[in-house]
């Protein structure tokens, strides 16, 4: 029988959540994908048919080395996030390196602070939970935003070239997210301000 | 001072800008110096500069000088002339 969704832990925190994957969501996230805003900076734009998309589905649902998200604001789908095992052969529970990868479809928040927090939220899981020890990732050069948006929260560049490799440890982490996380994590809201409402 | 020269102190010196660069149509992430970490400062010097707690709807919503201005108004901040 087909599976109708993947099997990990709904996550919550710094005013978001990330919802697996559903097969309810491969409509939404084809289309998400299949958007030349939101492709342009992938290493692929190929265009994803609805085999493909079935196909890439029912794969993950029986892959323990990669998760798949839906970003939820305030009830809202806003976008797409998943990590990976970058040694193939070992699950993201016995991995020591994990590759996150996330767009934000909706364009009011792509310029936002809220564009922090579900990587936040996945960096957490992925130390604290997972215990991988390295997080990588690959920019396309291009992507200053992308780049920048990463040093932010403390990856340091590996390798420079057209395809620019960073990588993050928990340490630097944990010293660069400490900001942040305080900012995004604020509630509930304060008294004086439901007093005067 | 009143209550827009402050905000308007509070954008410059937070994002190391002009004071003539603060006007209601200026967005985070659209000029270089509006990055996250100016952010944080900016939320702080608002904080400290008006006496409020803000809450972390209101510090997302804080997109934009006009923005900013809507939501002290929230806090009984006026800016009006």
């Amino acid at each position: 029988m087909a599976e109708t969704h993947t099997h990990h832990p709904e996550l919550t925190g710094y005013q978001i959540s990330l919802r697996p994957v559903s097969k309810d969501d491969l409509q939404q996230l084809k289309n998400w994908r299949n958007d030349p805003e939101i492709s342009r900076f992938m290493l692929s734009q190929t265009k994803i048919s609805d085999e493909q998309q079935t196909a890439w589905f029912n794969k993950i649902c029986r892959d323990n080395s990669q998760q798949h998200y839906i970003i939820v604001y305030k009830d809202q789908d806003i976008g797409s996030l998943n990590i990976k095992s970058k040694i193939r052969a070992k699950s993201l529970l016995e991995t020591p390196i994990i590759e996150p990868g996330l767009y934000i479809a909706d364009p009011r928040y792509r310029n936002n602070i809220l564009a922090f927090s579900p990587t936040l939220l996945i960096n957490d899981y992925c130390f604290e939970t997972l215990r991988c020890e390295k997080l990588v990732a690959t920019v396309k050069s291009d992507n200053q935003a992308a780049l920048n948006y990463n040093l932010k929260l403390g990856y340091q560049i590996v390798k420079q070239g057209e395809l620019i490799e960073i990588a993050l440890n928990f340490e630097d982490y944990q010293k660069c997210s400490k900001s942040l996380k305080a900012l995004l994590s604020r509630s509930p809201r304060p008294v004086k301000k439901e007093q005067r409402n | 001072m009143n209550n827009l020269e402050k905000l308007k102190k509070a954008f410059s010196e937070s994002l190391a800008i002009p004071l003539e660069q603060v006007t209601d149509n200026l967005t985070y992430n659209t000029i270089p110096e509006w990055d996250s970490t100016a952010h944080m400062i900016l939320i702080a010097e608002l904080e400290n500069q008006f006496n409020v707690m803000l809450d972390t709807d209101d510090i997302i919503d804080m997109s934009s000088v006009a923005k900013a201005k809507d939501i002290l108004a929230n806090y009984e901040i006026e800016f009006d002339a």
